[in-house]
């Protein structure tokens, strides 16, 4: 595997954004703040619930929920619509262009070292935090084969991340600011469908089910529905094939807009 | 007075700056829309699946809502564009510039810029606020008034400090990108009411860690629920706060020794 990555200098890519990372180690308290602190509000917002008569929830659902949704989060997030926007802003995509090296391969090198590192501090916190409430969280019936689809299901939620985020992000080559569009297409309907403020398997059929459609609940909800063990054999498939309905979808349009961009990107900056 | 009129005039020149890029603009603004209604949305769903929240129904959450939003934005249209531009004016040596200027430092690295991308989302706040004092969900009594206008003033000094904190932390660590985001963590603290954590965590809120009083007590302001102790507490924490934080900036000043260049 490593051979594979060494010979075409993908893997001292990935070396060197770890290296670039542990430079700027300051950035990662802020970046434990943005993936703790919600979270953690969230839980205790949903545990100082009255709930409704058809939630499925209990206290132990949510906690569980809550404390996986952080380490989720981060490992299926992706930069690369602030990143890419800035490259073609200040023209370092310019250089990119002309090294010997699949010009967006580094978006996805820098997603993964990045979202490694976080591991570091976000594990063992999990693991504090399981301990404090593991009298109330509920893990007998996991097993190896549940895992492995959780872990699948991640790598699964990162990619379909990257390829929607990609694809807002590849629109830079036209429209100036796309953060905004970001905030809407990735931001606000993936906080909203994705899981992140009401468990998708909380809410209402009619609106499950449109979440379940769309590409967002794969990006976080869905592998930690695994995990609790809520889901069917049938339904984990399901789910599996919409996401990666949604990839391939995403990477063909990524693939158009590169494309055609790349035909009337002028490189501006310097 | 004076440096009323220079950061007057600096306004009308970030506002004019902004008019540049008109396309944008307009973007930014209906971006902040969306953002507004998906905020509501999420409790509309929030609220298919409770009741309640530590004893607030849905509609006495979207007066929380509304006064969230109203301060949130307030501090997007005077604050955050100068967070944003405090790392860059550190890292390339401008700030060095200014400390040279003839004029209140502290004053014009706050409120230097303006952004008015977030007026739509006062106007959509106030209008959710209307509307829940139509249907009688705000009290509107003179007293409950006064709180509410109190705990507001509170509140933006509160954020203030907060700002000054993060602009201090700028100029001694000479890096500090995303500063915006740590404020805006912050605000996730503030979009439930405190009632939902534990008593210990609730103290803090009310104490050292006063997120209390950005948006929880001025909706119980409005609800009728606060009582005048708490909120004139929030004041006298407020202006402590920005008294210490100012103090800590004009020692950072002091201290710093320039950057970048």
């Amino acid at each position: 595997m490593s051979s594979m990555f060494k010979s075409d200098g993908k893997f001292a890519v990935l070396l060197a954004y770890f290296k670039i990372i542990m430079t700027y180690r300051g950035m990662m308290i802020i970046h434990a703040i943005r993936l703790l602190l919600l979270p953690m509000v969230l839980a205790s917002a949903w545990l100082s619930i009255e709930k409704t008569a058809n939630n499925p929830y209990s206290d132990s659902d949510y906690l569980l929920y809550y404390l996986l949704v952080p380490v989720i989060m981060n490992l299926t997030d992706s930069r690369i619509v602030f990143k890419f926007s800035l490259a073609v802003k200040d023209g370092s995509l310019n250089r990119d262009l002309l090294k010997p090296f699949p010009p967006l391969m580094g978006y996805f090198l820098e997603s993964i070292a990045g979202n490694s590192m976080q591991l570091f501090y976000l594990v063992p916190f999990t693991f504090i935090f399981w301990y404090f409430v593991s009298d109330r969280v509920m893990l007998g019936h996991l097993e190896p084969s549940l895992l492995l689809f959780f872990v699948a299901a991640i790598i699964i939620g990162g990619l379909a991340r990257l390829m929607v985020s990609g694809a807002i992000a590849l629109l830079s080559f036209w429209i100036e600011d796309v953060t905004t569009l970001n905030l809407i297409l990735n931001g606000g309907i993936w906080a909203l469908l994705g899981g992140m403020i009401v468990p998708v398997a909380t809410f209402p059929d009619k609106i499950r089910y449109i979440a379940e459609l769309l590409p967002y609940r794969y990006m976080l909800s869905f592998p930690i529905e695994i995990f609790s063990g809520r889901l069917s054999s049938p339904e984990i498939y399901r789910g599996f094939a919409t996401a990666a309905f949604w990839i391939i979808l995403f990477a063909i349009i990524m693939r158009v807009i590169w494309k055609t961009g790349l035909k009337t990107y002028t490189a501006y900056g310097g | 007075m004076r440096q009323a009129a220079i950061i007057l005039h600096l306004w009308k020149a970030t506002i004019i700056q902004a008019m540049e890029y008109r396309v944008s603009f307009v973007f930014a603004i209906i971006a902040n829309f969306f953002d507004f209604v998906f905020g509501l949305l999420q409790y509309l769903i929030f609220f298919t699946a409770a009741k309640s929240i530590a004893g607030w129904d849905s509609d006495q959450m979207l007066v929380l809502y509304g006064v969230f939003m109203l301060v949130f934005a307030l501090h997007f249209i005077l604050l955050y564009p100068n967070l944003v531009a405090m790392g860059e004016m550190v890292n390339s040596g401008n700030l060095d510039l200014l400390l040279t200027k003839p004029v209140n430092t502290q004053l014009m690295v706050s409120f230097r810029r303006i952004s008015l991308e977030e007026l739509g989302s006062i106007g959509t706040a106030v209008l959710l606020l209307c509307w829940q004092l139509y249907r009688g969900v705000i009290v509107a009594e003179p007293g409950n008034i006064l709180l509410f206008g109190v705990s507001m003033i509170s509140s933006l000094l509160l954020i203030y400090s907060v700002f000054l904190l993060l602009i201090c932390l700028a100029v001694i660590m000479e890096r500090l990108e995303n500063m915006a985001q740590l404020l805006w963590s912050m605000f996730a603290l503030c979009r439930y009411p405190v009632d939902i954590y534990p008593d210990r965590i609730r103290y803090a809120f009310f104490s050292f860690l006063p997120v209390a009083f950005i948006a929880t007590v001025p909706a119980t302001a409005l609800l009728g629920r606060a009582s005048a102790m708490t909120v004139w507490l929030g004041f006298a924490v407020s202006i402590s706060a920005v008294a210490a934080c100012s103090w800590l900036w004009r020692r950072t000043i002091r201290v710093y020794t320039s950057a970048g260049g």
